[in-house]
């Protein structure tokens, strides 16, 4: 077991990688009462061409198979149903699928060793039958249309669908109505076999544990089953040109007020930085041109163009980020002018870079508060670096003016594809 | 952890002294009996005073000087709790150890600010606030009363409660009328926020590691503005108006893809032990999560749905059940519920439910003690609804039986059904 030190935090990270792969990682924090469990593979809903464990040729499943395992992981042979037996506990357990992995999770505050030999046991024994794969697509059914009556994630999958074309990102997690329904408990083995094998994924407890008594718990699970070897598993790359899909969607809804979103593509293959540091940067730069300390938004809302704040976010694959603005107006010609003409400039001061930093970094301080966003914290890094960061602090510092030019000296906003909501 | 009251002053100082957090977090409630009109002035009003003040002319300044203070963060907002209404202003900022020297000061003095200092102007001897910040939070705030109905969900239950019981301490919207604010103006607005500030009942919670004796010497100096006189609170429980015997059905179109049903069900008078714990162990078993009656039938057992709860509100007396449906699917999902229901009368549940719905509700408990809000609002409660203490809370828990919940299920009748049906086939 490797102890490293959260520099500036007053807190411990533990990591051992099991014998059979699995990464566990520990951040013990005594002055709470919760405890908080996460257990994810690096399976998510683009992965959907692979070659599975085992096998020699490429294959292609249904989009949303991810999300649809995720739903069945909570079906056991024994007949017991893992929200049973942490609710028993007191605890609360959920699970969730994104673009890139899959997450089993619980919290709580007591029987830590039970509820962590349970949470390793119930996600290595799947159980797919016909009958229960079958049952669970009514159930996905309204998750999707829950989500298709929410205007903005209607926006943000459309917006996503128009700006790729080849890469599977384009999709939405849980896949349409019509793919679950092809989906079939085959399909669900062969991507378990393949993405759940003990090498593909990591488990990061975070709160009031001892971290030997954990660690060693985690061992003797792990030590006790046997799994297959898995060398690295093959999948699909793809050549995503800078193009979007389609520039212009416009939809209607039974909505108030009509909405815009725009998502521009941005290539980084040409910027020699981590796409993630990137994704850094162009953060800093959005706050400070559309955010709610720009002055952008401050006239549109002067100008009674819009009243709630812009809002934007990120996607991105290997080669493109996709940066997903999205804002509500009566008046969707003018205020998209009004982004487009402010984004022609870039140029940020020292002072607002200095004060980002700032903000960035008593973030760090904040985060450490919560054994929650410490989790997500680490799962990001691993998502995203491979690596724990030990000092965020160091990283936040080492943002400069020079790296920042070459980033927005090297992108253009000439990709773009627009999406229209308006009232039905 | 410390918890100490003081009453000495126009308001209350409660001090919760713990080492938790490296965060300092600061509230202030005004609260003021309900008043249907009031809504919408409240609304309106916290909007304007964290939209600028005096020293800080637009939001985007506002905004920038937060940055400044190591992000610190605050949040004005109003709510409805039973027969109140309360405005809330916090602030959580980093604590100094981490900071600078006077941080801590200068935090206090920007949430005091906030509800002081307002973006005002003075024209022959009449005050009012300055008219392009009144705009701007009018706007914002007839957009938030107008786009609720975006928000199916939401829209589905506010319109269940009216059709429960209209106009009643229930039912109102928390956001407010679009009437009342078409009526409001300026100077109204000016006089409202002057009556609040010398006739509400204001208390001042402060969570974090901090000595007391300097913070109570920051918050005078900060808070002398309050010039209540005490006036003893009034509880906030109501109680709701005879349950119909014939319940109401109400359906309503809307072009989306996802019904949404609700279940209204109004509770005979309880006494305080079952409003305040049995009412959660009965919910806790009937829809209270994924391992619930209405989650295994509704969803697993027959894929009626993603999403079904219950939800016992004790500050009305009520009981409201949602899910979302294919329409075609009602009158099976309602059958279903009812059933379920019905069982709980009949007290087809084990033992084992009633001890997973206890520790669920000691563990819950135990965790709002990591967050700083969470902690705040416990305390509010004591304050402000007469909860126990933690400690007897973990106790009197414990002592409900299975026959408890028989009794209370037999208190608990269906009222109102409301269903809003979704439009788009397919």
């Amino acid at each position: 077991m490797d102890k490293y030190t959260l520099e500036k935090l007053d807190l411990k990270i533990y990591h051992e990688k099991m014998k059979n792969g699995l990464d566990v990682y520990i951040i013990p924090k005594d002055n709470v009462n919760g405890i908080y469990a996460t257990l994810s593979t690096k399976f998510g809903s683009i992965y959907n061409e692979f070659v599975p464990i085992g096998h020699k040729k490429m294959v292609k499943v249904p989009f949303g198979v991810a999300h649809f395992l995720e739903h069945k992981m909570f079906e056991q042979k024994d007949g017991k149903d893992p929200f049973t037996f942490y609710s028993e506990r007191g605890c609360d357990a959920n699970a969730n699928t994104s673009k890139y992995k899959t997450t089993y999770l619980f919290s709580g505050s007591n029987s830590f060793s039970e509820c962590i030999n349970y949470l390793l046991d119930y996600v290595q024994s799947p159980y797919f039958t016909d009958e229960n794969v079958e049952k669970e697509k009514g159930i996905i059914e309204q998750e999707i249309k829950m989500y298709d009556d929410d205007p903005y994630f209607k926006m943000y999958d459309g917006i996503i669908y128009n700006a790729f074309i080849e890469h599977p990102i384009k999709y939405p997690i849980s896949g349409t109505v019509k793919d679950i329904y092809e989906i079939t408990k085959d399909d669900l083995y062969l991507c378990y076999n393949t993405f759940y094998h003990p090498s593909n994924m990591f488990l990061i407890i975070t709160g009031n544990v001892d971290v030997n008594d954990a660690m060693d718990t985690v061992r003797v699970n792990q030590d006790g089953k046997e799994f297959d070897k898995l060398k690295s598993i093959k999948i699909k790359q793809y050549d995503e040109p800078n193009k979007v899909a389609k520039k212009e969607e416009k939809i209607k809804m039974d909505i108030e007020i009509p909405k815009l979103g725009i998502g521009y593509k941005i290539d980084c293959s040409k910027i020699k930085m981590n796409i993630n540091d990137i994704k850094q940067y162009l953060s800093i730069v959005f706050d400070l041109k559309l955010g709610n300390t720009s002055l952008l938004n401050d006239n549109l809302k002067n100008l009674n163009l819009i009243t709630h704040d812009i809002d934007f976010t990120f996607v991105n694959t290997d080669k493109h980020i996709l940066v997903i603005i999205m804002v509500e107006t009566e008046e969707i010609s003018k205020v998209k002018k009004m982004i487009e003409e402010e984004l022609q400039n870039l140029d940020i001061t020292l002072e607002q870079l200095d004060r980002k930093k700032k903000v960035k970094k008593s973030n760090c301080i904040y985060r450490s508060d919560s054994i929650y966003s410490l989790n997500n914290k680490i799962m990001g890094n691993i998502m995203s670096y491979d690596e724990i960061i030990l000092d965020d602090y160091k990283k936040v510092e080492q943002l400069n003016m020079k790296d920042l030019k070459n980033i927005t000296d090297n992108i253009n906003f000439d990709n773009k594809t627009v999406y229209i909501i308006n009232k039905s | 952890m410390k918890y100490k009251k003081i009453s000495n002053y126009s308001y209350n100082i409660h001090i919760i002294k713990t080492n938790k957090f490296k965060t300092v977090t600061v509230e202030v409630n005004f609260k003021r009996k309900l008043v249907k009109e009031d809504i919408t002035a409240r609304n309106m009003l916290v909007n304007l005073l964290c939209e600028s003040n005096m020293q800080y002319k637009t939001k985007r300044d506002l905004t920038i000087a937060t940055e400044e203070l190591y992000d610190l963060y605050y949040r004005g907002m109003n709510y409805i709790s039973g027969k109140y209404n309360i405005m809330t202003f916090d602030v959580k900022f980093l604590n100094e150890e981490y900071t600078e020297e006077g941080m801590l000061n200068k935090s206090i003095k920007f949430l005091a600010d906030l509800i002081f200092k307002p973006n005002i102007t003075k024209k022959n001897n009449s005050i009012s606030f300055n008219s392009d910040s009144y705009n701007l939070s009018y706007n914002l705030l007839k957009d938030s009363i107008t786009s609720m109905k975006e928000n199916p969900d939401m829209y589905a239950r506010t319109r269940m409660l009216e059709n429960m019981e209209p106009n009643s301490y229930l039912s109102y919207r928390g956001y407010g009328y679009i009437e009342d604010l078409e009526k409001l103006d300026n100077k109204k607005l000016y006089k409202y926020y002057e009556s609040m500030l010398n006739s509400d009942i204001v208390d001042i919670f402060v969570i974090g590691n901090v000595n007391e004796r300097s913070i109570v010497k920051i918050i005078k100096e900060n808070f002398d503005c309050i010039k209540t006189f005490k006036k003893p609170s009034e509880s906030h429980f109501t109680r709701p108006k005879k349950c119909r015997l014939v319940p109401k059905v109400s359906k309503e179109h809307q072009k989306i893809n996802q019904s949404k049903l609700i279940l209204g069900y109004k509770i005979d008078k309880m006494t305080d032990f079952e409003l305040r714990y049995v009412l959660n162990v009965y919910s806790y078993i009937l829809g209270g999560g994924p391992d619930s009656k209405l989650f295994k039938t509704v969803r697993e057992e027959n894929s009626l749905c993603y999403y079904i709860s219950s939800i016992g509100n004790p500050l009305n007396s009520i009981l409201t059940i949602n899910a979302g449906i294919n329409k075609d699917d009602y009158k099976n999902a309602v059958s279903l519920i009812k059933k379920e229901v019905s069982n709980m009368k009949k007290g087809k549940f084990n033992n084992e439910d009633i001890i997973k719905a206890k520790i669920t509700y000691v563990n819950s408990l135990k965790e709002l003690e990591d967050n700083p809000q969470s902690l705040i609002s416990l305390y509010a409660g004591i304050e402000y609804l007469n909860s126990d203490s933690f400690e007897d809370r973990f106790k009197k828990i414990n002592k409900v039986t299975a026959n408890d919940v028989v009794k209370l299920a037999s208190k608990i009748h269906l009222d109102t059904i409301y269903l809003l049906e979704g439009d788009i086939d397919g």
